[in-house]
């Protein structure tokens, strides 16, 4: 009898101190926030791309600090954001995070998750950076607007916080193309119209009937309508009534004239799609052109790093931003280069100054133009007269449809006049309706596009 | 004293006499030159019941504990959240009542189309999912059930659709599915061509929802047909011998008698299948991501999008709110169906 009591309470005593020891795990677990001075300190990135060239980053940074960073990436973009929101609710942000610009930072920087750098950065720090994205990651007074209304993402920033800074810059809109193909067909020079472009199109087709076609990561439909859609429509019309279309002004938003007309232009592409290309996402899509499924893939500049890292020969690409129709408005269309993802601070940071260097570190000219070489992206920083010798041929050449801010440059980072719950996703699911699928024309298609904005409009205003 | 227990008594642990025997203790009776153990005290018996009481509740406190942080606690947040907008990350939620509720059923022009277009697509599935998988099972368990060689081999490889099931598989269906994927050819090299896909299975908004739900049936044929198999093998042979007796075929045999007899389980089939498919979404995200265009969005996939594919926007309540409907809606139909099968009997 004293023998089995004395079980019970042993086995009482185990399961309590069980019980403890996993509580006190979870408690403990991921708590990298709380690094003291001499523990590593934490960076998390959503780009895959980029996780080794960080990496290498991070080695240099050691070699000259002594201070380890330790870069984890998490993928895909849900599982990030799953990921961070758990973390912003234990308290266990990383140090650092690689963030989208304007997207996560002011988010994350909205719920006080993210240090100010308004106040840290020095003006000798800042020069680093390009100028046209130097105030990238900054909430502006049309910001701080915006985040006043109903159902804003970013409802609690402060007009002029400093949220994150430019780590890669570049753009959407960007046709890569298979070059011995198009020479195949006849075409040796890069399309300057959307006429040139179908032209190219078809010819590849007619020599290439079964892996001619283009592709895009339609599973995530946001990609078609602003990777390929709108920069050719933004020539189209030019900037005022190209905006004008997320309006809810029915004379002059997606359901009007100039709604179907670039609607129309655009459902030209619809026998050139590669097949099947509504089911894959933007890797598959990246993939079946790196596999020579397809002989043209629309990206960003971003697009690159992804195809080397599988293997595609980048001497075989001919790059070309997505040209405008020949009578539109804007014929010598420019993209405008904006900051694609930024470093944050994170406000949990139990060692910020280690923190802050490595940002800074990131930042220095020479380091910036490493990285860039190592994730085959551009870096924010001056890279010289011939970037060519930086980032190789093709990422220079793709640097050379950059313009400078202007009406007749296409700047798909500035989203400041559409409502603020605008979802490109389900906008974007209703084109595809038109083109790949093939079941509304595009007056149906602008009706029904200009309704689903004139509900976020609705919403915005109360 | 002499406790004389029955099996029934064991059972409840119970002695004749009525007093509460120690589950410790052997129920069976001790021998008849055992000396009898002292009756104990009354405050005796109140102390030892006590100390065994604490035990108990510290045994089982482990398990409450997990159940009341991971179950009740997960449970009120969620119910609280529904009323809420947030989105994840900011300190404070924005009570919004049962706006909610209302945005996703018929207020908000955003939200409520959405909403319906994937309830069109769950009901689709809700009906052919459990339909299917009945039709599919029940059949081949009773062939299964009268395989005289190889039964075990083949229940392991209609098994094997089960255990495989994931992320992998799902990522397999859809190189098949794919415009140079195998059925297409299969179908072309068969003559069928006409009935190929050359925007693939998925591609096409005519065969996408369908084909999910086919994908679907396919994981949930396994273990529809393990429960038909358990329920035929646990039926009276003589029933069968009557039958036979009697002039039955192997059709009317299994028509007119098997059947109703698995009433049961079919109903937990039907069931099981029923929940699946109307709270399951992995397939879908992952097959089709609710594409094309939205043409195979369901109400499982659309409470995830707004919880964490919606760039950030505050629609975590939202999310919650369709779960609880989702649960409401999953719960009604648990009582539709127990009210059946009582008037059934």
């Amino acid at each position: 009898m004293k023998r089995h009591r004395s079980l019970t309470r042993t086995a009482a005593l185990a399961t309590t101190l069980a019980l403890g020891l996993t509580l006190t795990a979870c408690a403990s677990g991921g708590g990298d926030a709380g690094s003291g001075d001499d523990k590593p300190l934490t960076l998390w990135t959503f780009k895959q791309t980029h996780a080794t060239a960080l990496e290498k980053t991070a080695e240099d940074f050691k070699a000259k600090t002594g201070i380890t960073v330790k870069v984890q990436a998490i993928t895909p973009d849900d599982a990030f954001v799953t990921k961070t929101q758990a973390a912003a609710k234990t308290g266990d942000f990383p140090d650092l995070l690689e963030v989208h610009s304007r997207g996560e930072d002011f988010t994350f920087g909205a719920a006080g998750l993210l240090e100010n750098l308004a106040d840290k950065i020095t003006p000798e720090w800042d020069k680093n950076y390009l100028e046209s994205v130097r105030n990238e990651g900054t909430v502006t007074a049309a910001d701080f607007k915006s985040s006043q209304e109903t159902g804003s993402k970013i409802a609690g920033v402060e007009e002029g916080q400093r949220l994150s800074v430019p780590l890669t810059i570049g753009t959407f809109g960007i046709v890569y193309a298979n070059k011995e193909r198009l020479a195949a067909a006849g075409i040796t020079e890069a399309p300057k119209t959307w006429e040139d472009f179908i032209a190219a199109l078809d010819a590849v087709k007619k020599t290439n009937p079964d892996n001619g076609g283009v592709t895009i990561g339609l599973k995530s439909p946001s990609t078609g309508l602003e990777w390929l859609m709108q920069p050719m429509g933004f020539g189209e019309l030019g900037k005022e009534p190209f905006e004008a279309l997320f309006k809810d002004d029915k004379s002059k938003n997606w359901s009007s004239a100039n709604g179907t007309k670039v609607l129309s232009e655009y459902n030209k592409i619809t026998p050139y799609w590669m097949p099947g290309s509504q089911t894959l996402d933007i890797d598959q899509a990246d993939l079946s052109f790196a596999q020579g499924k397809s002989s043209f893939l629309v990206g960003g500049t971003f697009t690159l790093s992804f195809l080397h890292q599988n293997g595609f020969d980048t001497d075989n690409l001919m790059t070309f931003p997505v040209p405008p129709p020949a009578d539109g408005a804007v014929t010598d269309l420019a993209l405008a280069p904006f900051s694609l993802t930024g470093l944050s601070l994170s406000s949990a940071s139990k060692n910020k100054d280690a923190a802050l260097k490595f940002i800074e570190f990131v930042s220095e000219p020479e380091n910036a133009k490493k990285f860039s070489t190592n994730a085959l992206d551009l870096a924010p920083v001056d890279l010289g007269a011939d970037p060519s010798t930086e980032v190789g041929p093709v990422l220079g050449a793709m640097m050379a449809a950059f313009g400078e801010a202007g009406p007749n440059t296409y700047n798909p980072g500035d989203t400041s006049y559409r409502p603020n719950q605008y979802d490109p996703g389900d906008v974007g699911a209703l084109l595809m309706n038109m083109t790949p699928l093939a079941q509304t024309d595009p007056a149906q298609t602008g009706a029904k596009m200009a309704e689903l904005i004139d509900s976020y409009w609705a919403t915005q205003k109360g | 004293m002499t406790s004389h227990v029955t099996p029934d008594s064991a059972v409840r642990g119970v002695g004749s006499d009525g007093d509460r025997l120690d589950p410790r203790h052997s129920p069976t009776p001790p021998p008849a030159a055992a000396t009898p153990a002292p009756r104990p005290t009354k405050r005796a018996r109140i102390r030892y019941n006590r100390t065994e009481s604490r035990w108990g509740y510290a045994f089982v406190a482990p398990a409450l504990i997990l159940f009341a942080i991971m179950g009740i606690y997960t449970i009120g947040y969620g119910l609280a959240l529904s009323f809420a907008r947030w989105n994840g990350f900011s300190p404070n939620w924005e009570w919004v009542g049962f706006q909610n509720f209302t945005d996703l059923l018929f207020g908000s022009k955003t939200y409520a189309p959405r909403v319906q277009a994937a309830a069109l697509n769950t009901l689709w599935v809700c009906i052919a999912v459990p339909v299917l998988t009945i039709a599919v099972s029940f059949p081949l368990a009773i062939i299964l059930n009268s395989a005289k060689r190889f039964q075990g081999i083949l229940r392991s490889v209609y098994f094997v659709p089960y255990v495989t099931t994931g992320i992998a598989v799902y990522l397999a269906w859809q190189y098949i599915l794919e415009p140079n994927g195998a059925i297409n050819a299969l179908l072309k090299a068969l003559g069928l061509g006409s009935l190929s896909q050359p925007q693939g299975f998925l591609g096409n908004p005519d065969t996408a929802l369908p084909t999910l739900i086919i994908v679907l049936v396919w994981s949930a044929v396994p273990v529809a047909m393990l429960l038909y198999l358990t329920g035929l093998q646990s039926l009276d042979t003589s029933v069968f011998e009557a039958a036979t007796l009697d002039g039955a075929g192997w059709w009317r045999t299994n028509t007119a008698i098997v059947w109703p007899l698995l009433r049961a389980t079919t109903g937990i089939v039907f069931l099981l299948n029923l929940r699946d498919a109307l709270q399951g979404f992995q397939i879908f995200l992952i097959m089709t991501n609710g594409g094309p265009g939205n043409h195979t969005n369901v109400l499982g996939l659309e409470t995830y999008r707004l919880a964490f594919l919606s760039e950030l926007a505050p629609t975590l309540g939202l999310a919650s709110a369709l779960g609880w409907m989702l649960f409401l809606a999953a719960l009604a139909i648990a009582l539709i169906n127990q009210r059946l099968e009582k008037r059934a009997q």
